[in-house]
């Protein structure tokens, strides 16, 4: 998908996530799974890692190739959206303790992939 | 998961649903009414027989489940029989699903598939749609909630 349509579906997501407190962390954790997976995607465009013709549906699928290829380029992008992922199977998926806490590190996680992009297209 | 912590899963995530437009927060709402709903297939699942009631979660690749130690707080990785599944068919199970959750299968299914046109890509939202989207959600809620004898007003 296109770098503007990737921000917008990323924009939308987060205005909706502003409906959410960390009270509701399994909703908190997958629209920031989401949403950095957007922000994520532009970091791949713009580091010529996946072309617009080729969208990463989650970090951890990414060939081994190609999270080679991120972890030279956007090392921090790439440990925010793995951070992410790794809470949904305990706090979404499953009924571990500490979801606020996960929800939290959840929007700081988010926070950082959103830097990384903005960095990347100069907005 | 036990049956009882996939409802009280259903219901904190129908909860947040409730809060959002299928049209202004069309890709949260997605995600969340599909989430809600596994939550509520994987109890319904479990409470007939079709899949077992274990205390592991579903992970992200298909069959493979993290077992808590609630003792000290960890996860360890392992396979076996579901269990939750992570999808509908996902992953896949042996016995007959009853009728009712068949149709609440092919409701969720309805749902799952608007992952790709609507989260993850950009598609433009078809006249009438949301409100398909609901009644889908909203017949998936009560086929599973008449399985497992719970009284669930989902449907708005």
């Amino acid at each position: 998908m296109r770098i503007e349509d990737h921000v917008a579906k990323a924009q939308s997501i987060e205005r909706s996530l502003a409906r959410c407190t960390a009270a509701d962390y399994e909703t908190v954790i997958e629209a920031a799974m989401l949403a950095g997976t957007h922000w994520f995607n532009i970091v791949l465009h713009r580091t010529n890692v996946l072309s617009t013709e080729h969208d990463a549906m989650h970090a951890e699928f990414l060939s081994a190739h190609d999270r080679r290829k991120v972890e030279a380029t956007a090392p921090a992008a790439l440990r925010s959206l793995d951070d992410i992922e790794r809470l949904r199977t305990p706090y979404v998926r499953g009924n571990m303790p500490g979801g606020e806490q996960a929800a939290a590190r959840a929007f700081a996680c988010l926070a950082r992939l959103r830097e990384e992009a903005l960095r990347d297209t100069g907005s | 998961m036990k049956i009882a912590s996939h409802i009280e899963k259903f219901e904190r995530l129908d909860a947040v649903r409730r809060r959002l437009d299928p049209v202004a927060d069309t890709e949260l709402w997605i995600w969340t009414a599909m989430t809600a709903c596994t939550h509520l297939l994987n109890a319904a699942l479990h409470r007939c027989g079709v899949t077992e009631e274990f205390d592991s979660f579903h992970s992200q690749v298909e069959g493979q489940y993290a077992i808590p130690d609630r003792d000290k707080g960890t996860l360890s990785e392992a396979q076996h029989r579901p269990g939750d599944l992570m999808h509908v068919d996902q992953p896949p199970v042996e016995r007959r699903k009853p009728p009712a959750v068949e149709r609440a299968c092919t409701a969720l299914k309805i749902i799952e598939d608007l992952r790709e046109a609507h989260v993850r890509g950009n598609q433009p939202i078809a006249d009438g749609a949301a409100g398909q989207w609901e009644r889908a959600y909203a017949q998936c809620v009560a086929e599973l909630s008449a399985a497992l004898g719970i009284s669930v007003a989902a449907a708005r």
